[in-house]
């Protein structure tokens, strides 16, 4: 019931603040802040509480289940498992920043632009807390419509292009998935004579390899290309450089992640025979994304464009961490999920106060900020350094983990993997560099209050994470 | 066995009350010629038809819980029968109000229009209800003569007459294939009724050429007004020529009509067990859908776009003739008429708000033709125009919360228990090439426009469009969001 109240009451705020500013100049903004603050509340208090009566949500919870279109039995069916609940508490916290980096950069359709935005996280969360498969992908949709308008509408100047490109290969990807899961629910049929979408139905189910490696290729495609991995990442880099700075840091911070959380609930744990045979391709996948990403990093002239490859090179480590299939490197990819999520929101951001100051993203424009903007440049060489693994911060620990439990199973990809980390490095420095360092070109106001916070807060969570990370890692994730 | 010989009455009480709505309809075609007759006036033969058709609708609802009644050896009265036409009823019903307003800027009487309407319906209700060839080739004649009068109905725009002769000259062609294809399959079976069911043995001796050159004849009749490629050629022309109003009729009402008699003859007469006619529907539907798709890219005119946007649908509903079996009649139909509601409402959404513009556009002394760029930033000067647009544009490329996806769903399902993994990809390949056409649509919505003076971009517009507008919009979200509502109605 919380789950959904959260839910619900997340779009009826986006529909009130969307009113609001229409009647009163600059509430939007405002509303939204409480509105989130409140329902992030309720969440808390309620995963606190329920946190003893349901084994600290070892195993997946099913909290509602209710009966939603009975021509297909598919229910309305939503659980939670330590997994999805740091994964919302991820959305949330970004939802807090995307609210703040908006603050003074959408000028135009403000309360619609706050509708969208609270639309989106609502679907996030739909995407994390279904546990009926139709469901799900009902939320990996919905969540899709609101980001697309998001990036059509308030974007750069070839926003329309990134946006039909980026629905377009999400939407025939998830088309793949649709099939793949009717495909599932009809086998369940076929084997015990009920037709079933409903999550724990299907993992009783023991489907032939020959079936569930094609069943699991539809799943697998659709969320690679969330992911994204190499060759079904071109979307990612156009999405993120016409995206507003809001929508870049929701694509960067939760969106891909929807990507890695699939994999893990819906391809794993689903078809464990089949993602096993299919680990060597997955992980040839990864390490080619690990490593392309990085040199298209490099080569990047555009802020966050770099940001964005830099996001392909990481999310490689998170898919190769997963097809290693032990607990090392599980709790690795967990790491780099949330690491990720925090260090890419904060560069993503930094490029957004760039740009609000110098109106562009090119890294020839910048340099020299150092001199006007010390503070500015302190946050950001720790951002970078974050992004490329610096011991002491968050990602460090990911990316380690995964190493380590990679190397035991597939020494060979890891070895090559690590190499992406010299690149990650490289880019990082390129950026830092290109931006703070070398003749002033630019005389910028520091950072203000608002950005202040932004910062510091996901500074926080970065070093909190990385120097005490059992702060994660005494959670079990749903592996045994 | 002729009619007269059978040694029961002819039409018992049960049977006309099975048939009422069609006979409402037709009763009310006589009153409003004897009305014309007796007080011309716009406003009285506009509500006379509402009245009309509100009856035939109200009596057809009814009818919905009935068991199945054969009427004669012409008609077969079934629930999916009258959900079909309760379809058509409505959509005939909404554009009474469409074409109110394009019919109220000339000071004519447009009685024609209204009995061409009534006909029109006519001849539709006496389709989806067909048992027998003769009836139907009655209703497809009734169908195409009211629309073809329709079609060209707009004397004064500047298409009217090409389209109108396309149309005639095409559907009187496909008329007399289809006729012809009839001839052919009565010669060999020797009966016109549908239930003259073949044997199975026919089936395996193989029926000869002239049978499935019959059968090919009488498909391509129907897959002429179904607008599948490649019988699609008028279709573009004509949707742009006729008016808005009468170019909903023809997406909406002659296709749900059309598609319900091709399925049910073919079930009925087990068509599909020919190996050659399935790969003959195999190859229209994966032509329908790509080139309905492809062609449909480059279009700027929004009636144009919808046109190639249906020959896409009408393959993707076709999947649903190709996959089905014996052991899954309920579901195909459930699919089927499920997906035609879907489409239905959709295309309502959308030609309500083209129309809508039209006469914003008209009454601003602009030109009627409708591009995309009259659709820009539509949202930000009419939010609820824009909003059911992209609602209806959502719903025809088949994303959740739409009815449309919930459709997609059905034929989805169908395919995969059938194991149609080849008509799946082109499927899903066609709806990949159509959100190329269809997002852009919404981004033009979306896009801002510079007002130049508020009064002109303002569009203003009557309180019952609002309550349509606004009705339309909460009824596309719910069924889309709860789906069971219409399912439960559509069965046998």
């Amino acid at each position: 019931m919380t789950l959904t109240f959260i839910m619900v009451g997340l779009i009826i705020a986006g529909l009130l603040v969307w009113q609001a500013e229409n009647l009163w100049l600059g509430s939007a903004k405002w509303l939204s802040l409480i509105s989130l603050v409140l329902l992030s509340t309720v969440f808390a208090v309620f995963v606190l509480n329920n946190s003893v009566a349901n084994e600290d949500f070892v195993q997946l919870q099913v909290l509602t289940r209710v009966a939603w279109i009975k021509t297909f039995s598919i229910e309305y069916a939503l659980a939670l498992d330590q997994l999805s609940i740091l994964l919302i508490s991820l959305t949330l916290l970004l939802a807090f920043i995307c609210v703040l980096v908006s603050w003074r950069e959408i000028q135009h359709h403000v309360g619609f632009y706050y509708f969208n935005l609270l639309l989106s996280i609502a679907g996030i969360i739909g995407v994390f807390v279904a546990v009926d498969v139709f469901l799900f992908f009902f939320f990996w949709e919905v969540m899709l419509l609101p980001m697309t308008a998001i990036i059509a509408i308030w974007g750069h100047e070839k926003r329309q292009f990134a946006a039909l490109k980026f629905f377009i290969f999400t939407q025939v990807s998830s088309l793949l998935m649709l099939v793949a899961i009717i495909a599932t629910a009809y086998f369940h049929l076929l084997q015990t004579g009920r037709l079933s979408f409903y999550y724990p139905d299907w993992l009783l189910l023991d489907i032939p390899l020959e079936i569930s490696q094609y069943l699991m290729l539809g799943f697998f495609i659709a969320f690679a290309v969330k992911l994204p991995s190499v060759p079904l990442h071109s979307w990612l880099p156009d999405a993120h450089t016409q995206a507003p700075t809001a929508g870049s840091v929701l694509l960067a911070g939760v969106l891909l992640k929807t990507g890695a959380y699939g994999l893990i609930r819906f391809v794993i744990f689903l078809f464990p025979q089949a993602s096993v045979q299919f680990a060597p391709v997955a992980a040839t996948l990864a390490v080619i994304s690990i490593l392309y990403g990085a040199k298209m990093a490099f080569a990047q002239q555009d802020f966050k464009r770099l940001v964005a490859y830099s996001s392909i090179s990481h999310m490689g480590f998170v898919m190769l961490a997963l097809f290693a299939f032990n607990t090392i490197a599980y709790q690795g990819a967990i790491i780099t999920i949330v690491a990720h999520g925090l260090s890419s929101a904060a560069l993503f951001a930094l490029a957004g106060m760039i740009y609000h100051r110098i109106h562009s993203r090119s890294l020839t424009d910048m340099g020299g900020f150092w001199h006007s903007a010390p503070r500015m440049g302190g946050f950001a060489l720790v951002f970078a350094s974050a992004a490329f693994g610096l011991p002491g911060l968050a990602n460090f620990i990911g990316e380690f983990f995964s190493l380590v439990g990679v190397f035991q199973v597939l020494p060979a990809f890891a070895i090559v993997a690590a190499v992406g980390l010299i690149g990650s490095a490289i880019y990082g420095m390129v950026l830092f560099q290109s931006s703070f360092q070398g003749e002033p070109k630019h005389v910028i106001t520091d950072l203000q209050l608002r950005e202040l916070l932004i910062c510091s807060s996901l500074l926080l969570l970065l070093i909190a994470i990385g120097l005490y990370p059992m702060l994660l890692l005494k959670f079990s994730f749903g592996v045994m | 066995m002729s009619i007269a010989s059978s040694s029961q009455p002819l039409l018992t009480m049960t049977m006309a009350a099975a048939i009422l709505p069609q006979l409402i309809i037709a009763f009310g075609i006589t009153l409003a010629l004897l009305l014309v007759a007796w007080k011309r006036s716009q406003r009285t033969i506009a509500l006379f038809t509402f009245f009309i058709l509100l009856m035939a609708l109200l009596a057809n609802i009814s009818l919905l819980s009935q068991p199945v009644i054969q009427v004669t050896q012409l008609l077969k009265v079934d629930g999916y029968a009258t959900f079909a036409f309760n379809l058509i009823l409505i959509a005939a019903l909404s554009v009474l109000r469409m074409s109110h307003c394009f019919l109220k800027t000339s000071l004519e009487v447009h009685d024609e229009y209204y009995l061409l309407l009534l006909l029109l319906v006519l001849g539709a209700g006496v389709l989806v209800v067909s048992d027998h060839f003769a009836s139907l080739f009655l209703g497809f004649e009734l169908l195409s003569i009211s629309l073809v009068g329709l079609v060209g109905y707009h004397r004064g725009n500047q298409y009217s007459v090409e389209s109108g002769f396309k149309y005639l000259i095409l559907s009187a062609t496909a008329s007399s294939f289809m006729l012809l294809g009839i001839a052919f399959i009565y010669s060999v079976v020797g009966d016109m009724s549908f239930n003259a069911r073949l044997s199975s043995e026919l089936f395996e001796q193989g029926l000869g050429l002239f049978f499935q050159l019959g059968l090919l004849l009488f498909v391509s009749g129907i897959a002429f007004k179904l607008s599948i490629a490649p019988f699609h050629f008028w279709t573009p022309d004509v949707y742009q020529g006729a008016p808005t109003s009468v170019t909903f009729l023809m997406a909406t009402i002659s296709k749900i009509a059309m598609f319900v008699v091709l399925l049910k003859c073919i079930i009925a007469q087990r068509y599909l067990l020919l190996e050659s006619f399935q790969t003959f529907l195999i190859s229209f539907a994966v032509t329908s859908m790509l080139l309905g798709n492809i062609m449909a890219l480059k279009q700027q005119n929004l009636k144009r776009l919808l046109a190639y946007s249906s020959i896409a649908h009408m393959g993707y509903l076709l999947i649903v003739i190709i996959v089905t079996s014996e052991q899954s009649l309920e579901f195909t139909w459930q699919s089927s008429l499920f997906y035609l509601a879907a489409y239905t409402v959709a295309n309502l959404s959308i030609f309500l708000v083209i129309s809508l513009i039209q006469q914003h556009n008209i009454r601003s002394g602009n030109q009627e033709d409708i591009t995309l760029l009259d659709l820009k930033g539509l949202f930000w000067r009419a939010p609820s125009y824009g909003f059911l647009m992209i609602l209806g544009v959502l719903s025809l490329a088949g994303i959740p919360l739409t009815m449309g996806f919930i459709g997609k769903f059905y034929i989805l399902s169908q395919a995969t228990i059938a194991n149609a993994w080849w008509l799946i990809s082109i499927l899903i390949i066609g709806s990949g090439i159509g959100l190329a056409y269809y997002l852009p649509i919404i981004f033009k919505v979306f896009s801002n426009v510079v007002i130049t003076s508020p009064e002109d971009k303002k569009i203003k517009s009557h309180f019952i469009e609002q309550t349509l507008i606004y009705s339309l919009i909460t009824l596309g979200l719910i069924l889309g969001i709860l789906p069971d509502m219409v399912n439960q109605l559509i069965r046998s």
